[in-house]
């Protein structure tokens, strides 16, 4: 698995920062009202976001964010902010739904795909599946929306080329994540670990991924609760940007910059 | 900074069971009142501090000495439901509950609340109305600011929310069976970044035996987290109602409350 996959000249280990937005959406998908326990969703709008904004500012990240549609609709400023600041906006279905879609998923995926590509002026390249629950058709259907990546798949560590219906595109990428391990979610609401703890595994992890191929996505969340939007979570964010900052050779990519170039590269991928 | 101190005692339990299976795993609540509110309160003493107990009217009722003491040592005492209910489920019932938690507590300590908190966190889309309508100042169950903030409310009143924070809230420790290590080491580096940004600091204890901080190890752990944050410069004790009365005068520009 070591070093036989190239990335842009000089260029030894990409970097993606991924922030799933998971507003009101995640608690109106569950039937809850975004009320006293159940406003952490509130959270990422209302501070989570603007607080990433600033700090991507001010080390010059290009971050993607995916935003859910109805949390596109319940705090469009927020969501138009990123975009006009420069940042990518993927999609994360309507709802948040965590749950299996059956025939529904199409239609949901076509909703989302129009309300934020109406709202920032311009339709979303990547798509990140809620809770990551994907089907057999979500390529297709995301294919047949234009869309030029997905970042859904634990089971890879390199990115590779989508398949779809048995045959390989060469026009459509799969970014692979890790919801174990470089996601905020497991280890603030399962393990309570302390966000100084979180910091070390994830230079760890940095490490070995650096060592290796090179790719490295890490995801989390502006929402309260278990999110990382709160002041102690945003600054191991901001540590990890400076460890990864200090490796020469290593460099920032939004997804949908990464898949420019893996698109035009695409005979390196599986 | 507020030290706030969520009283709930057998109210919780006889969520589980009936009264008369109030004993052995039962119990903890029962703790609460014999242990652990008193030695809360030797710790707030000696802290010199005034507190807020969100306090379920059926606990006061049946642990009145315990409303004595608190109430002796200069705390504030808010209301958290009549019996510890779902206010996400009462329906309409909702505000008769409210109203008998408001004046169990006002007969009990001689005055009416000015604060609400939720039981497990959930409100009705009408809560915060009827709060309002009872002349409550303040919430303090909503999870999504750093700092307070002013809902209008469709009652035509306003109501402070005083957020809380999951991090800072023993339970979620110790009810996940985390150690007393873990709880304040996370403790103090969310103080840290908190303190950085010059934030609220919703500092949530309980008194019971299991989940909550009553235990003699525990309440040393909150002593040794109040010590340390009383060691840097600019931090200030207020009680719930004070930070709301405070926060109302110098922020009155208000937001739509979500429903």
């Amino acid at each position: 698995m070591k070093g036989k996959y190239r990335w842009p000249d000089g260029v030894r280990c990409v970097a993606m920062l991924t922030v799933d937005f998971d507003g009101p959406s995640h608690e109106i998908g569950r039937k809850l009202r975004p009320l006293g326990i159940n406003s952490w969703g509130r959270y990422s709008g209302r501070r989570g976001v603007p607080r990433y904004l600033d700090l991507f500012e001010k080390y010059q990240i290009p971050a993607t964010f995916f935003v859910s549609g109805y949390d596109a609709e319940y705090y469009p400023d927020v969501v138009k902010d990123i975009h006009r600041r420069g940042f990518e906006v993927g999609a994360h279905g309507y709802l948040h739904e965590g749950w299996a879609l059956g025939e529904e998923e199409s239609e949901l995926l076509a909703r989302s795909h129009h309300i934020l590509a109406d709202l920032v002026g311009q339709a979303p390249v990547g798509y990140r599946s809620p809770s990551g629950r994907k089907t057999a058709r979500t390529m297709r259907l995301l294919k047949e929306l234009g869309y030029r990546y997905d970042s859904s798949d634990k089971d890879f560590d390199l990115p590779y080329m989508a398949h779809i219906d048995g045959k390989r595109c060469s026009d459509m990428i799969e970014f692979p994540n890790n919801t174990s391990v470089l996601d905020d979610m497991p280890l603030f609401k399962f393990s309570m670990t302390p966000p100084s703890e979180v910091l070390n595994l994830w230079r760890r992890e940095f490490d070995s991924l650096y060592a290796e191929n090179g790719y490295f996505v890490l995801t989390f969340h502006p929402r309260g609760g278990w999110g990382s939007g709160i002041p102690s979570r945003a600054k191991i964010i901001e540590g990890m940007i400076r460890h990864i900052r200090q490796h020469e050779d290593a460099r920032f990519f939004s997804l949908a910059g990464l898949a420019d170039w893996c698109i035009s590269n695409h005979a390196c991928f599986e | 900074m507020l030290v706030t101190i969520n009283f709930d005692a057998e109210s919780v339990d006889l969520h589980e069971v009936e009264r008369e299976y109030l004993y052995g795993r039962f119990s903890y609540g029962r703790y609460g009142m014999r242990a652990g509110v008193w030695r809360l309160l030797d710790l707030l003493r000696a802290h010199r501090l005034k507190a807020t107990f969100f306090v379920p009217a059926f606990d006061a009722e049946n642990n009145p000495q315990q409303i004595e003491a608190v109430l002796q040592g200069g705390h504030e005492i808010a209301a958290r439901g009549y019996a510890f209910e779902d206010h996400s489920q009462l329906e309409g019932k909702e505000r008769e509950t409210l109203e008998r938690a408001h004046q169990a507590l006002q007969k009990l300590t001689g005055q009416a609340p000015l604060g609400w908190r939720a039981p497990r966190g959930l409100l009705s889309p009408r809560t915060l109305d009827h709060l309002t309508e009872l002349g409550y100042l303040y919430d303090s169950s909503f999870q999504d600011d750093d700092y307070p903030y002013v809902m209008q409310c469709a009652s035509g009143k306003t109501i402070v929310e005083l957020p809380t924070f999951q991090m800072l809230d023993d339970s979620t420790f110790y009810g996940a069976y985390h150690t007393n290590d873990r709880a304040l080491k996370t403790w103090k580096e969310e103080f840290d970044a908190l303190y950085e940004i010059g934030a609220l600091v919703n500092l949530t204890l309980h008194a019971r035996g299991n989940h909550g901080s009553g235990r003699a190890s525990r309440v040393a752990v909150a002593d040794e987290f109040l010590t340390y944050m009383k060691q840097r410069a600019g931090v200030f004790f207020m009680t719930c109602a004070e930070m709301a009365v405070w926060w109302q005068q110098h922020h009155p520009q208000t937001e739509p409350a979500p429903f």
